[in-house]
């Protein structure tokens, strides 16, 4: 069964055609990588107008590179919960186009559910129930993944997700956006334990996170330096703010895993392409017998495959949307999107 | 030849339908919350009200704006994805041509007005008809309502959803002003002024489809302004 899936509710611009949930045909990513370093973040209403630009253009694409036409395609999935308003309402638009037009099944998404099935799409192999690390520019999510699609929160984030902090402190520190391969490939010239920076809520009891304050510790560490006119040590100070940030990650990570008694870890969303976390990931989770798996990296930002593969796991559970598919900018992640 | 065509410009969702030049459907959704959400839902409707489906329909019309930005950009994206997936011809119609459409045939200039929302600032445009249809005669304003004065020289019809607040702000050249119309864009309009350029085979390019702002989004205003400066 041939699904197509439809991602608009950030800055990327992203279509997919997935064969069964499992098989990725095509997926065709447009970055708004230009507009992000003009303006220095996603601006929604530049976002929306560059979705209503090139939505047709990724939608052709994605049944170009498949291989397919329209007429091969049995049903279309499209984020519909979760993100800014004005860009969901353009991909709601155009797969409502879509299903109404050709007469297909419409499936409305959750953005994190797609991100957790990014990780299963790369890795089939993943067993339920398991613990499942959502790390973006938009949200810092530890769930109790039981089965498909169903799902229990573990922590989130009190504050700043971890990948805006990335965002935040590579803008401050001059680097562009977005910051998270920007610090990573610099903080591999640098030491991380030049800078002992807080690691926020490391030794609290639960499973939240926060990294607002830590944002905070590494913007008055830069004025110090920049005060006593030393040398700047840029690619330190990259370091040893991603190792506090992924000491914390990867510390909770495992913890919910132990605390859950489930052996099996999988880490999704921007973040996860980091290679600080994959590698400190590992080891810990090696250390404690824990399997671990990543996305591949090209399903670690959105995309429309991750959507897709989720369209296909609600479908199969019978699940499908009206014509009329609200789009919501927060919503439950269990509750099916109608 | 059947033409189906959308505005969602306002803070309503207008759909119409004309067979070779007949209106047979002019539908107006007032639905100020979820309206966009109900855009697809609302031309099923439309068409199903007059016992068609959308592969009877020759050609779609599709209303670029000015006017809400979140509605124009839905608007422009249904009706090239509905194109694209149907393969059936596209043609954009500014929003300000379809609201002079509605008050054509009159030997007087027509002001079309559209608001921007909260304030007083507008979209508008000076038109004249001619045969059965109109021709905008100046460039697209866009400034506050008071400033609409000096589009108006000479005895005119103008025409929008707040016609009469407009005709009262321009109080000091009302006597140019010899009607006002109250009405909003309609889809049998951008039907109609789609079907005449799908007639000549003039279509758009459906994937390149794009709405007519009329204005920087924010950002960008804010930006240039800053440059501007010397920033």
């Amino acid at each position: 069964m041939l699904f197509m899936g439809i991602e608009t509710s950030c800055d990327e611009t992203a279509a997919a055609v997935v064969a069964d949930g499992r098989e990725v045909l095509s997926s065709v990513i447009a970055a708004q990588l230009d507009l992000l370093q003009k303006y220095g973040g996603v601006v929604p209403e530049v976002a929306a107008r560059r979705h209503t630009e090139l939505i047709g253009y990724v939608i052709k694409e994605a049944l170009e590179k498949a291989g397919k036409s329209l007429d091969d395609i049995d049903a279309i999935a499209v984020t519909a919960r979760q993100g800014l308003i004005g860009c969901l309402l353009v991909g709601v638009a155009a797969a409502k186009s879509l299903s109404y037009a050709r007469n297909l099944p419409l499936i409305g998404i959750h953005h994190i559910e797609g991100h957790i099935f990014a990780s299963i799409l790369s890795n089939p192999e993943i067993t339920m129930p398991h613990i499942c690390l959502t790390v973006s520019g938009g949200h810092t999510m530890l769930l109790k993944v039981q089965d498909y699609c169903r799902y229990e929160l573990l922590g989130t984030t009190l504050d700043d997700a971890a990948g805006e902090a990335f965002d935040k402190i590579a803008k401050y520190l001059g680097m562009g956006f977005p910051g998270g391969p920007a610090i990573d490939c610099l903080a591999g010239e640098g030491s991380p334990k030049a800078f002992r920076f807080p690691r926020p809520l490391l030794r609290a009891g639960n499973l939240d996170f926060s990294f607002s304050g830590l944002k905070t510790a590494i913007i008055n560490t830069f004025k110090e330096q920049v005060a006593r006119r030393e040398n700047l040590p840029l690619s330190d100070i990259a370091a040893s703010f991603q190792e506090a940030v992924v000491e914390v990650l990867v510390n909770k990570t495992v913890r919910a895993a132990l605390d859950s008694g489930i052996d099996v870890i999988s880490v999704t969303g921007g973040v996860a392409a980091n290679s600080r976390l994959r590698e400190a990931l590992r080891e810990e989770a090696q250390r404690k017998g824990l399997q671990v798996y990543f996305p591949r990296l090209s399903l670690c930002t959105d995309n429309g495959a991750m959507i897709a593969a989720a369209g296909y796991a609600r479908y199969s559970r019978g699940e499908k949307a009206n014509i009329n598919l609200k789009v919501l900018p927060n919503a439950p992640l269990e509750e099916p999107c109608g | 030849m059947k033409v189906l065509g959308i505005d969602t410009s306002g803070y309503a969702n207008a759909i119409g339908i004309v067979d070779d030049g007949t209106v047979i459907v002019d539908f107006i959704q007032d639905a100020r919350t979820d309206s966009l959400e109900k855009i697809v839902a609302n031309i099923d409707d439309a068409l199903k009200s007059v016992r068609l489906n959308l592969d009877d329909i020759d050609g779609i019309g599709v209303g670029l704006g000015p006017g809400s930005w979140t509605g124009i950009r839905i608007g422009v994206t249904v009706g090239k994805i509905l194109a694209f997936s149907t393969g059936k011809p596209v043609a954009g119609v500014p929003t300000l041509d379809a609201l002079a459409y509605q008050v054509r045939n009159r030997e007087t200039p027509l002001l079309a007005v559209i608001s921007m929302g909260a304030g007083d600032n507008v979209y508008a445009a000076c038109y004249r008809s001619e045969k059965d249809t109109v021709l905008r005669t100046g460039d697209y304003y866009v400034g506050s309502a008071g400033g609409m004065a000096d589009l108006i020289e000479e005895r005119t019809v103008i025409v929008g959803e707040e016609a009469e607040k407009y005709l009262r702000i321009l109080h000091g050249k009302a006597d140019s002003i010899t009607e006002a119309v109250p009405d909003v864009p309609r889809g049998a309009a951008v039907a109609a002024l789609a079907a005449r350029r799908l007639k000549n085979e003039d279509s758009d390019d459906a994937l390149a489809l794009s709405p007519l702002y009329l204005k920087e989004s924010t950002a960008r205003a804010y930006q240039d302004q800053y440059r501007g400066r010397g920033g």
